[in-house]
């Protein structure tokens, strides 16, 4: 039986609610913000598209990941007068929704006014709304108030409290989602994302105005995530409310998201796999998840050994300098296990400018660095042509530096922002300068683990999409898995197959790089991540993607002894020495080497050690 | 069972030698030791030493939760590895000694802990008399008259007898009627008497520190031993050191556990010429001392200063053993080490149980108090994910 939601009809809900059209899961049907609440509390539908105004007191669960919010200016919840609000005695409150009125209550008693509140429709609030009279108004009809004063509330809400204001999330009846419901609503959510540009064109036509402001309103106003920073924004809201005694107290609920779906799997011989790894012989997805099942550590180790040993014979384990520069930390996605990203109107957020740019790259060049990692947010108001300035300004500033630059989510991002296919954005931006891409943002390659940690994100298909098109325009780039965010051996190994074919397609991967998740100043609860299943899952990475070259050890996030313990157990290359990195420390993790030290371990466990560059080729001696 | 990757891998690097030797138990030569050090082959030594490690404890790895109480960081002895030790009370060189109250506060104080052992461990103290030694096992035997009480290093014991002019028994005997337990492996460095004269020489030569652990266990006392590596020794004189250990185990029988020690270069006078030692340096010679020391229960992995990362692959590599909670751990700390100062009895079994291992809660002897064979409730996070 398919689940009976509510939705409304918003424009800033398409994007959530487009995807969902003929759902054979989910039955949609349009309504205001408040009466959707109604329907889920008369048992009309089952979930709803709900103001957060309609969650305290009632224990509906929130499904995780998704929301309607704004970290500034949100353009359709305002408060409008001809006079400035010192002066109100009296504020109609649009009964649209509820989230609204609180709003714009706590926004009102911030600044000291305590007028009258009196409830009534839009319409007639704003033709009231003259002299010492305010009103609310939300909706779309905002977008063409003509008022002397207008006080966006996104934007009081932002500069009152440096959080996202979150106006609207997925709730349920407690029980009525099944897992693949949650997910399903995160699959309609990438659909909808995916059209944004549309969804702006088709509202013009139906409500006139310009499809372009719509297009920034949905691409650059509005935040569909909802990650740490949205849910202290929610918290915060929440909290406020009740102490001002507009709401009762509430304790946020989830939906539970773990899917447990499982094929059945032939039996396999772990001693026979652990031999055709160590062979080199192509191991089938059944023998890869035994292994990742079963596979003491060792037999694991020894087994990757052997092939690192058939792969690379000379003993010799590489390692590049270079130096991370994230140069931005704003970010829609809002993915749960991240500590580094901010929201934009957030005290911390920043965007690197040239001057601390050139900085960063001049000392990288004087520490004999050769590549700079340049990776960043999913900043809503950059688009193709602020890269293609900085890509075209560091080549010709410093020619001798390789660009390792933006992961296929950003290269996505920035097709999105610029109404672009993905091939001229790629071709843009190899044009402006990029030499190469990093492979983050991969995270775990199987859309039933990413929905659940960062539904926002780009699929898994699109991920490979962008290799795919990077490759075949002659870029190599480099793959990586995190793990240890809830995710089970089935998961992996789809990512690693998934790897593996597309290696067998374009040759593009140079090098393969795992780590686990680090869970400090995050929301995500982290599964194993312990440092024995780093060990194992390299291992077993290295058996599996038979047609990746390289393997980095990361010593960043595991230390220095784990790192060697992995150059004995697959991997042939230290990564890099990183004269700076940001995202892994946001997240607790703080581990540090300078060349000499990196050459150290590489020496003391036993191989010889040499510089190369990102196309794995050696340079120079080592120090 | 010795896979049979592990057969080939051992073939090939030319260990298969040592590698039969070991599957029939038999003694490996100090030469065999030194040429598993230099093997350079981690997954193939790895696999020999947790070969050993299975068939003596199949997957349980022991613990015990522990308070550790330095009274003094006072040291007459000025061992170059040591940013503990401060020459005398002054405050300008941050010398500290606790009063019998304040160490028997410091202990008592962590009763509702769960504690089962305190672990006592000075300075050579140039002042203190005969009695504050022996007063403060004793205050603290009659505070908690069930716990264990592992006090003094030989290199202590051995000292009290020289300023007091006492035999190494006598010392022995008094503290054990004041309430001694056990007697700590530490102080013994690298017996080598190069080393020695070089890092430590103004304190217990290997003799006597050997000496005072024979007549410990001579009078019934059970104990541990240590090394410290990765300064200026040589793999030769890490297997010298723990044949000599080897010798005196077999004469008495009486240690219960080895544990490898890593240098911390931090604070002291010869950190700057020598750094850290690798993690693979911990891992290699965890698996060679569980080869070479047939003779010995256990090998123990002091998270403390290897890290949690570390300790918990070290599990895989001849270690049975990772310490316990450790309230309050000073002389590492000193030296720079940024592990944390305590690991709560559920971080360990987290850190135990995904290494594929069992969690057993042992005491200073090394009974089993408690195997937790089962996730406790709440001690393993589940999988779920999502917000929280």
């Amino acid at each position: 039986m398919k689940l009976r939601a509510a939705a409304v009809s918003f424009l800033n809900a398409r994007p959530l609610t487009a995807g969902l059209a003929g759902s054979p899961l989910i039955d949609l049907v349009l309504a205001e913000p408040s009466l959707c609440a109604s329907m889920l509390e008369a048992g009309d539908v089952d979930l709803a598209l709900l103001p957060v105004g309609a969650l305290p007191g009632r224990d509906w669960e929130v499904v995780p990941g998704l929301a309607i919010g704004a970290d500034g200016p949100v353009q359709t919840v305002v408060l409008c007068g001809e006079e400035p609000p010192e002066r109100w005695d009296e504020v109609f409150l649009d009964t649209a929704s509820r989230t609204s009125q609180i709003l714009a209550q706590l926004m009102l008693r911030e600044r000291g006014i305590t007028p009258r509140y009196t409830h009534m429709p839009a319409v007639e609030g704003l033709a009231r709304a003259v002299g010492p009279k305010g009103a609310l108004v939300i909706g779309d009809r905002a977008f063409d108030v003509r008022k002397r004063v207008i006080l966006d509330l996104g934007r009081e809400w932002n500069q009152l409290t440096r959080l996202p204001m979150v106006f609207a999330v997925w709730a349920a009846r407690p029980g009525a989602l099944r897992p693949e419901d949650v997910q399903e609503l995160a699959r309609g959510a990438q659909v909808g994302l995916g059209m944004r540009t549309e969804l702006a064109q088709q509202f013009a036509r139906e409500a006139g105005g310009d499809p372009e402001r719509y297009r920034r309103y949905l691409t650059q106003k509005i935040r569909y995530g909802l990650g740490p920073h949205e849910l202290d924004g929610l918290e915060a809201f929440l909290s406020r409310a009740a102490l001002a005694g507009l709401v009762p107290p509430t304790k946020l609920r989830f939906a539970d998201d773990v899917v447990r779906s499982r094929r059945i799997r032939r039996t396999v011989s772990i001693d026979l796999a652990l031999q055709k790894g160590a062979d080199g012989v192509r191991l089938d997805p059944d023998e890869a998840e035994a292994l990742d099942e079963k596979a003491p550590l060792l037999e694991l180790g020894l087994a990757a050994d052997m092939r690192r040993r058939a792969l690379h014979p000379e003993g010799v384990v590489t390692y590049i300098v270079s130096r991370n520069m994230n140069y931005t930390n704003v970010c829609t996605t809002a993915c749960s296990f991240c500590a580094f990203y901010r929201p934009r109107g957030h005290d911390e957020a920043y965007v690197l400018d040239r001057g601390e740019m050139a900085k960063k790259i001049e000392e990288t060049l004087a520490l004999g660095g050769i590549e700079i990692l340049l990776q960043g947010g999913l900043h809503p108001d950059l688009g193709v042509e602020w890269y293609e300035e900085l890509f075209r300004w560091v080549k010709s500033t410093y020619p001798a530096i390789n660009l390792h630059a933006l992961s296929p989510e950003e290269i996505w991002h920035i097709a999105r922002t610029s109404d672009l296919s993905l091939d001229a954005t790629v071709d843009r931006l190899v044009a402006a300068g990029l030499d190469s891409i990093p492979g983050g943002g991969a995270e775990v390659l199987d859309d039933e683990v990413r929905r659940r940690i960062a539904p926002l994100k780009c699929s898994t298909d699109e991920w490979l999409t962008v290799m795919r098109a990077a490759h075949l325009k002659g870029l190599r780039s480099t793959a990586t898995l995190m793990f240890g965010v809830g995710e089970d051996s089935r998961n992996r190994v789809n990512h690693f197959v998934r790897l593996r074919e597309l290696q067998d397609e374009t040759r593009g991967f140079t090098a393969f790089i795992c780590w686990t998740f680090q869970p400090e100043n995050t929301r995500l609860e982290p599964s194993d991540n312990s440092a024995h299943a780093y060990l194992r899952v390299n291992a077993l990475a290295r058996l599996v993607l038979d047609n990746v070259p390289n393997f980095q050890a990361s010593w960043v996030t595991m230390g220095g002894g784990v790192a060697q313990a992995a150059l004995h157990m697959g991997c042939n290359d230290f990564g890099s020495v990183m004269i700076e990195e940001n995202v892994v420390s946001a997240a607790g993790t703080t581990f540090q080497m300078d060349s000499e030290e990196v050459e150290r371990h590489i020496r003391d466990a036993g191989f010889q050690p040499a510089r190369r560059n990102m196309r794995y080729q050696l340079i120079g001696q080592a120090v | 069972m010795l896979s049979s990757l592990a057969h080939r891998a051992l073939e090939r690097d030319g260990l298969g030698g040592i590698r039969d030797k070991v599957l029939a138990s038999e003694r490996l030569t100090e030469a065999e030791a030194l040429s598993l050090f230099e093997a350079r082959d981690l997954a193939a030594l790895g696999s020999l030493a947790n070969h050993v490690r299975e068939k003596r404890h199949g997957d349980l790895t022991f613990y015990n939760r522990n308070v550790h109480l330095n009274p003094t960081n006072v040291c007459v002895a000025t061992c170059k590895f040591c940013s503990f030790a401060r020459p005398d009370d002054k405050h300008a060189s941050q010398g500290y000694t606790m009063s019998l109250e304040q160490s028997v506060h410091h202990v008592v104080s962590k009763r509702e802990l769960g504690i089962t052992e305190v672990h006592i461990v000075s300075g050579l103290h140039p002042d203190l008399p005969w009695e504050y030694y022996l007063e403060t096992i004793r205050r603290i035997r009659q505070a908690w008259p069930e716990l264990h009480i592992k006090g003094y290093t030989a290199v202590e014991l051995h000292f009290f007898a020289e300023k007091f002019g006492k035999t190494h028994e006598q010392v022995l005997r008094e503290l054990i009627d004041a309430g001694l337990t056990t007697i700590p492996g530490g102080g013994a460095e690298i017996f080598a008497e190069r080393v020695r004269r070089k890092i430590c020489d103004d304190k217990a030569t290997a003799e006597q520190w050997l000496a005072v652990h024979r007549a410990a266990h001579g009078l019934g006392l059970k104990s541990n031993a240590t090394m410290l590596y990765g300064h200026i020794e040589t793999l030769a004189e890490r297997v010298d050191h723990m044949a000599r250990l080897r010798a005196l185990q077999d004469e008495t029988g009486g240690f219960q556990v080895f544990i490898p020690l890593a240098f911390h270069p931090e604070h002291n006078m010869i950190g700057k010429a020598f750094p850290k030692p690798t993690g693979y340096d911990g891992l290699r010679t965890f698996a060679v001392s569980r080869l070479f020391l047939d003779n010995f229960d256990h090998v123990k992995a002091y998270w403390v200063s290897l890290g949690e990362r570390l300790a918990q692959a070290s599990l895989s590599f001849g270690v049975d053993d990772v310490d316990g909670t450790v309230l309050e751990e000073r002389i590492y700390h000193m030296a720079g080490a940024t592990t944390p100062q305590a690991l709560s009895e559920a971080q360990l079994h987290r850190m135990i149980r995904f290494a594929g291992r069992v969690p057993v809660e042992r005491d200073s002897l090394y009974h089993v108090l408690r195997v937790h064979d089962a996730p406790a409730q709440g001690a393993v996070t589940a999988a779920a994910g999502g917000p929280r």
